[in-house]
């Protein structure tokens, strides 16, 4: 981060090597289509590029960071670019929090994405079914509430229960890594 | 310190809060090391999540991103270029209270600059520092005040209003990075409670910025100062 900071095009492109599988796969889902999730992948990287000097490794590691632009990014997107039926298909599609995993070559992803899955299966399916409009719809807590006429206490208490659960069953895969 | 925002922590980190919550959580934050940690690791469940929907990229995609970034150049703002020239002088405390007293005296002030240096000057079991104007707005004034018992630091400001579109955005500028310190819409008397914490040396400034504020500053510094 401290080379993109410099202002070294090498360095983004090392970060995108790394990252740019994770961040584009999660933007298809957030938009539901490639072309859009192109777009707003490219959007993301040039807005880290922009913004190499704001970020705080005291707040979390590069990749959440950068996850966090992309989310902000698709839902930017959805809200300014995206046409309605776009939107009413990517919540439709967010039906599920964990869809057909798509694992890249590396063994040790492939066991990482068994174990998120058997994370994912061990939630209730209110839960489940929240946290994935959470994650893939781009809806705030309030709205997700209103779209599935819940209250919004319950839509909080889901979010916080199914992460929590999540967070503690994932915790070895996301020491360090 | 406010109580913890355990129940939200989650959401915060999938940025599923409506922004007054977020905020708060924000707020919160740049003052609890405890609920950052556990802010993060929420963060880094929703990126193992993230990580099984991954997919092959158009090989595209690559290409555009570091050309773009090699076309456009290092991605300094304004700000920071700014703080690379010296920095504002430092006013002791009490000689800028003088000065901002005898200048309200001098009776051609509005009447929200007499009450701005009564506020300042009222002010106690804090560290004030005065942030300099740095002429590029008129009729901005500020104060950088921190508070002995640890509460949250915060801006006194005396403000015009914002250009057409464009809201106040303090920073807190540590080493060469801005911190967005938050925003204001407001005119006139006013305090502004940052959400990034203020360290010896950091310096605080204040820009306009686009409505609703930006992640990075765009415009020059019409206050600064290093606390």
């Amino acid at each position: 981060m401290a080379r993109i900071a410099r202002g070294d095009p090498a360095a983004l492109g090392e970060l995108y090597d790394r990252h740019g599988r994770t961040v584009f796969g999660a933007l298809y889902r957030m938009l539901g289509a490639p072309e859009p999730a192109e777009e707003v992948a490219q959007d993301t990287f040039h807005a880290v590029w922009r913004r190499a000097g704001t970020y705080r490794a005291d707040r979390g590691s590069v990749r959440t960071w950068l996850l966090a632009i992309a989310r902000n990014a698709a839902i930017d997107w959805r809200r300014t670019k995206g046409r309605r039926t776009d939107r009413e298909a990517a919540i439709d599609e967010a039906a599920e929090l964990v869809e057909e995993i798509r694992v890249d070559d590396r063994v040790i992803a492939s066991l990482r994405a068994e174990r998120v899955r058997a994370a994912v299966a061990s939630l209730p399916a209110e839960q489940r079914i929240v946290l994935s409009l959470a994650f893939w719809s781009g809806l705030s807590q309030s709205e997700i509430a209103a779209r599935t006429r819940t209250p919004l206490g319950t839509v909080k208490s889901r979010v916080r229960l199914g992460m929590s659960k999540l967070r503690d069953q994932l915790r070895p895969e996301t020491e360090g890594a | 310190m406010t109580e913890h925002p355990l129940d939200d922590l989650a959401a915060f980190a999938l940025g599923v809060l409506d922004p007054e919550e977020s905020a708060r959580v924000e707020r919160h934050l740049a003052s609890c090391a405890s609920c950052r940690a556990e802010t993060q690791a929420f963060a880094e469940t929703a990126w193992v999540i993230a990580e099984t929907q991954g997919r092959d990229v158009p090989s595209r995609v690559r290409a555009a991103i570091v050309e773009r970034a090699r076309a456009e150049g290092p991605g300094r703002s304004s700000l920071a270029d700014f703080f690379r020239r010296p920095v504002p002088l430092l006013v002791p405390v009490a000689l800028a209270a003088v000065l901002v007293l005898s200048l309200a005296g001098y009776g051609t002030a509005r009447r929200d600059a007499d009450r701005y240096a009564a506020v300042v000057a009222q002010t106690v079991g804090a560290k004030v520092v005065p942030l300099a104007a740095t002429g590029a707005v008129g009729g901005i004034r500020g104060s950088l005040v921190i508070p002995a018992n640890g509460a949250a630091p915060y801006l006194i400001l005396d403000l015009p209003p914002a250009p057409a579109g464009k809201t106040w955005e303090a920073w807190v500028i540590r080493g060469e990075t801005p911190l967005r310190a938050g925003i204001t819409d407001e005119r006139g008397l006013t305090t502004l409670t940052l959400s990034a914490s203020v360290a010896s040396g950091d310096t605080v400034a204040v820009t306009s910025e686009p409505a609703g504020g930006v992640d990075a500053p765009t415009g020059d510094p019409v206050l600064a100062g290093k606390s």
